[in-house]
């Protein structure tokens, strides 16, 4: 097919079609054009240069700004490592292909990352100093390292004992880098991107398993848990995230003498964390109960005590089937995090752009496009790598095949 | 048990695998089994047919608890149904079920469907697990299938897999909840040939089923159900050919 019958097929089949095309193609060209002139010319990034630093990790001191990039390059070799013991698994189970050549690997990667990639190098090219460089190029260096030890570590040359200290050693590497920064830096120090980064990453981490409890407290035959599990979801989605940050930040003193009160980043990752808990449980509550009858009778019928009944049956395929709702909500939270900057007065991403526009040199300047252009794409970036993950997993994981 | 005082009813006392005894079963107001009274001994092949809503598989579901009996007694092996769960367990343990839908685990490949309950319940070592695994695909002669995942295969597959998974616990009785009537026709022999290797080999057997050649052809003995309740018993051969009762009459010209 030629050009000339694609485009008579496709974009001027009738008299309609072709005024469509034309209006729509003016005007798709019209802001495409105004985009690029903006981005490429008329844009003042100037502030976004001198305040790269504010923007990624806020007040953050910079005498023990290599404290955060050990900590990147640190967590980059773990993530590496954990995903190369993932896929050694697969391959002695038969579930991934043990050789794939280089070039297919290499290309099956960057289709995977290179937006983040595409961002990172954007960020490194407006850097002035060269610590993010070093920083970047030792975490890719950590992170393939990780990765081509990670399948050797799982074949059982370790011992029962050797085991237990590597995952130890695997679920403590977070919390050592956590203090790692918090002694040279106060929690309340945190700042910018990072901190966003931060408070949603953990309180991911910790809605999950909270919400799954919840759901399956819902469902519970225990009248006590039952209704512990419905007050809880109820009272909490019928708050506004909104109140139940400013809550956290005015009202605790009521209750907790402020010298014990816990820093405000904490508060906002327990807000986050119980907030979101609530949505997860109703989400994977819909999860549950979209498993066939048959598949709870089969589990019985074989005789499974009822925590492996949920476990190893019930609980895989309910979270399987509401992966796009899951990830929607984990997305969600993700950009919310930038209520506890108003609500809280956290400085995190937000809160950083607005500031940095009423700094000495660019104050009055409406720099405000400028300042929220850059930092939405920052989370569009993130957030859209979280949904294109989860359309990965959902094909890894077969869903739809029954 | 003076009601069946039938030639082919189990009479020795150690002979007796499932016994049940004065059985009732409501949902709600409906009763939906009246006084069931039923002995399957050893190595017998029990096959139960009735018309639709008359309570056979609701009989042989509360058999593994898969239903909660109201009133009388139930026994496997000697143990006794209460609700004292380690029982329920040990019974279901002992009996497998096959069920109309398969009831597959769609998540997990067929071999891990068979090896699943082995290695968490009896606690055997993957090893040993997946090599019972493979030995039972064979046995029900589909050992190729060993990696697929259930939704790959044919439902004639997916139900021998499924009688494979049931076996691999090595129950004492299998419990078969009409087999062979989600299938297409031409899958039902399949099904229908595994299930009498299986009675060859000595396998005790409550089927329910309308599959009246399988009757005739493997039954030990053939149990009809009308309104909840057992009606008649019978060896196949005086039961299709001399039935005592209007009902069992009435049922078998409808459907032979």
């Amino acid at each position: 097919m030629n050009a000339r019958t694609w485009a008579r097929r496709n974009l001027f089949r009738s008299v309609p079609d072709g005024v469509c095309t034309i209006v729509f193609g003016a005007l798709g060209l019209f802001l495409l054009y105004k985009t690029l002139n903006y981005v490429f010319f008329t844009g003042r990034w100037t502030i976004i240069q001198d305040n790269l630093k504010l923007l990624m990790v806020g007040r953050f001191p910079v005498a023990h700004l290599p404290r955060l990039a050990v900590s990147a390059i640190v967590l980059a070799g773990w993530a590496g490592f954990l995903a190369g013991f993932v896929r050694g698994r697969q391959i002695r189970d038969g579930k991934a292909p043990a050789h794939v050549s280089l070039a297919r690997r290499v290309r099956a990667a960057l289709g995977r990352i290179w937006l983040p990639c595409t961002v990172i190098l954007l960020l490194l090219l407006l850097s002035t100093t060269i610590g993010p460089w070093l920083t970047a190029l030792g975490a890719a260096a950590a992170a393939l390292a990780g990765w081509l030890i990670g399948p050797f570590v799982g074949k059982r040359r370790l011992g029962r004992a050797g085991a237990t200290i590597l995952v130890l050693a695997v679920a403590a590497t977070p919390l050592v880098l956590y203090y790692y920064i918090v002694t040279a830096v106060g929690f309340d120090g945190w700042g910018g991107f990072y901190l966003n980064l931060y408070l949603a990453l953990v309180s991911i981490v910790l809605c999950y398993p909270l919400g799954v409890l919840l759901a399956l407290g819902r469902r519970s035959k225990l009248p006590l848990i039952q209704t512990i599990s419905i007050v809880y979801i109820e009272a909490i989605r019928g708050a506004p995230l909104f109140v139940l940050l400013l809550l956290a930040n005015t009202a605790l003193q009521f209750f907790v003498p402020a010298d014990v009160a816990p820093s405000k980043p904490a508060r906002a990752i327990v807000v986050f964390t119980l907030f979101t808990a609530a949505y997860m449980a109703e989400i994977i509550r819909g999860g549950l109960q979209s498993v066939p009858r048959g598949q709870f009778e089969a589990a019985r019928a074989l005789g499974l005590s009822p925590t492996r009944q949920t476990g190893l049956i019930i609980l895989p395929q309910a979270l399987r089937n509401v992966i796009p709702a899951q990830i929607g909500q984990l997305i969600s939270l993700f950009k919310d995090t930038v209520l506890a900057g108003v609500a809280m007065g956290l400085f995190e991403l937000l809160e950083v752009a607005d500031a940095i526009t009423q700094q000495g040199d660019f104050r009055g300047q409406r720099l405000s496009p400028e300042v929220l252009a850059f930092s939405g794409l920052l989370f569009w970036t993130v957030a859209y790598t979280m949904s294109r993950e989860s359309q990965r997993l959902e094909r890894r994981l077969g869903v739809g095949t029954r | 048990m003076s009601e069946f005082s039938d030639a082919t009813q189990v009479t020795d006392e150690r002979d007796v695998l499932i016994e049940l005894a004065h059985v009732d079963k409501f949902f709600g107001d409906f009763q939906a089994l009246r006084d069931i009274n039923l002995r399957v001994g050893r190595q017998e092949v029990v096959v139960v047919i009735g018309p639709s809503g008359s309570g056979k598989s609701t009989m042989i579901r509360c058999i593994n608890r898969l239903e909660e009996h109201d009133a009388g007694r139930i026994a496997v092996d000697g143990v006794e149904l209460t609700h004292d769960v380690r029982n329920i367990q040990e019974i279901r343990r002992e009996t497998g079920m096959v069920f109309q839908s398969f009831n597959l685990f769609p998540h997990l490949s067929v071999l891990d469907n068979i090896t699943l309950a082995p290695r968490h319940v009896r606690k055997m070592s993957r090893a040993k697990a997946e090599a019972l695994g493979m030995e039972l695909l064979a046995t029900v002669r589909i050992p190729e299938q060993a990696k697929k995942y259930p939704g790959q295969l044919s439902g004639g597959q997916q139900q021998r897999v499924a009688i494979a998974r049931a076996l691999a616990m090595r129950p004492k009785v299998m419990l078969f909840d009409e087999p062979t009537s989600a299938l297409d026709p031409e899958m039902i022999n399949e099904v229908l040939d595994t299930m009498k290797d299986l009675a060859r080999e000595g396998m005790t057997m409550i089927v329910v089923t309308h599959e009246m050649g399988f009757a005739r052809e493997v039954a030990d003995r053939v149990v009809f159900m009308a309104d909840g309740e057992i009606v008649e018993v019978g060896a196949p051969e005086h039961f299709f050919t001399d039935p005592r009762e209007e009902r069992t009459k009435a049922f078998l010209s409808q459907i032979l």
